[in-house]
């Protein structure tokens, strides 16, 4: 059996990618943390893995704003190998800083514009919101389709979850707002909203459960292929049942975020 | 030198900016009726207008929520002048201090193809409405914005 190789990109300030790189492993990838000076020494080693990992943290002290630096560094230094890597339709993931620099690196939502047209900015409260969340798994909705039929889920990422799961959020700056109410429709009829905030009966979520104002309650959203994707929450932080305050599972012995990076693995197997 | 200040779009929630004045309400000052924030930097070597607007555009302010303005300062006194509703405190490092996110901008210029060297020093402008008395001003500055052991005010 092929063994997946996971690349997690990391830099000054990033601290999720220990957990990052322990969830990939739980679901049987080889998974590699990898400095980006080394990967702008060597390029293409890029290509030597299936899957590419944008992990949280506090990349470059969150100065100017989050995720800025590394998304410019990104985008000026590998920008193209990046581009290509998302376009051969690889997995990529961006957790809360990792979903920051995907946004305003601009290979999300749209991969091959690979242009900043949406952002995240400060949460609403103007503080660092940290708990854990309920988030509704969006279908497609225009079908009305509410089963794990993996087949009308767009985002290979969030394929085999129920309607809620429960995830940690912990950030200063997530509320998703795009450029325009177009690209707002669009991202809808597309299928490329995966995750919004939502109550413990997926209904509109209050503060503080909808921790930053987030412009229709958006979590995560993907590319138009599905491959690339990024959510403010943290999956990583809900592999074991032993990490949930109340130790529930969905199986005995894990937690939702396992089925995300489980998704991811299995996909390129 | 180039001061480059970033403040919110029109439409546009100014989160640092409704904080603040929830903070200064918390102090017991209720005179102030709007408060506005800006990030300001000062880039301070040989580069040219296109590329502080680059910086400015590319790398300083969010393209979706926030909107740069652009000045080039000669002797570094020039500042918008202000009504008698309006004051301004700017809030900056005491020389000698370590400014870490100048560094972080230094680095990100080069990232963006400018080779020139240069200097950057950050700081904070809040613009704040209504009829304040400058013991007021000095107050919030102290008490709220300023870490007056490593950080100056000026009130505007």
């Amino acid at each position: 059996m092929k063994k997946v190789k996971v690349l997690i990109l990391r830099t000054a300030g990033t601290n999720c990618d220990y957990e990052t790189q322990a969830a990939f492993e739980l679901c049987g990838a080889f998974a590699e943390r990898v400095h980006i000076n080394a990967l702008i020494e060597n390029k293409n080693k890029i290509f030597e893995y299936d899957i590419l990992a944008f992990p949280g943290g506090f990349s470059y002290g969150d100065d100017i704003a989050s995720g800025k630096i590394l998304a410019n560094e990104i985008k000026n230094k590998l920008g193209d190998k990046v581009k290509k890597f998302a376009l051969s339709g690889r997995p990529i993931i961006g957790i809360c800083n990792g979903f920051q620099v995907l946004v305003k690196m601009g290979l999300l939502p749209d991969s091959k514009l690979f242009k900043q047209v949406s952002t995240l900015s400060y949460n609403d409260s103007d503080k660092f919101e940290c708990r854990w969340v309920y988030l509704k798994t969006v279908r497609n909705e225009e079908l009305g389709v509410r089963n794990l039929n993996t087949a009308e889920i767009k985002c290979l990422w969030s394929r085999n979850l129920p309607d809620i799961i429960t995830l940690p959020v912990a950030h200063g700056e997530g509320k998703f707002i795009p450029e325009s109410k177009s690209l707002l429709e669009s991202l809808n009829k597309s299928n490329q909203i995966v995750f919004r905030y939502c109550d413990k009966n997926g209904l509109q979520p209050q503060y503080p459960l909808d921790p930053n104002g987030s412009m229709r309650q958006i979590a995560g959203i993907s590319n138009d292929k599905g491959n690339v994707f990024g959510l403010m929450p943290h999956p990583e932080r809900y592999v074991y049942a032993l990490q949930h305050p109340s130790r529930e599972s969905f199986n005995g012995e894990h937690g939702w975020g396992k089925v995300i990076f489980q998704n991811a693995v299995d996909y390129v197997k | 030198m180039y001061q480059i200040e970033i403040s919110s779009k029109k439409g546009f929630k100014d989160v640092h900016g409704e904080h603040t004045l929830s903070e200064i309400s918390g102090l017991g000052i209720k005179q102030v009726e709007k408060v506005s924030y800006s990030q300001v930097y000062e880039i301070h070597g040989e580069i040219n207008p296109a590329q502080a607007n680059e910086i400015a555009e590319e790398l300083l302010s969010d393209k979706i929520t926030e909107k740069p303005l652009v000045k080039k300062i000669e002797t570094g006194g020039s500042r918008s002048a202000v009504n008698s509703k309006l004051s301004v405190i700017e809030v900056w490092y005491k020389k000698g201090v370590t400014d870490t996110v100048s560094e972080s901008v230094a680095k990100a210029v080069k990232d963006l193809g400018i080779k020139e060297e240069i200097k950057v020093k950050t700081g904070h402008k809040y613009y704040l409405y209504g009829n304040l008395s400058q013991k007021i001003l000095n107050t919030i500055a102290t008490k709220l914005l300023a870490n007056t052991l490593i950080q100056e005010y000026k009130i505007k």
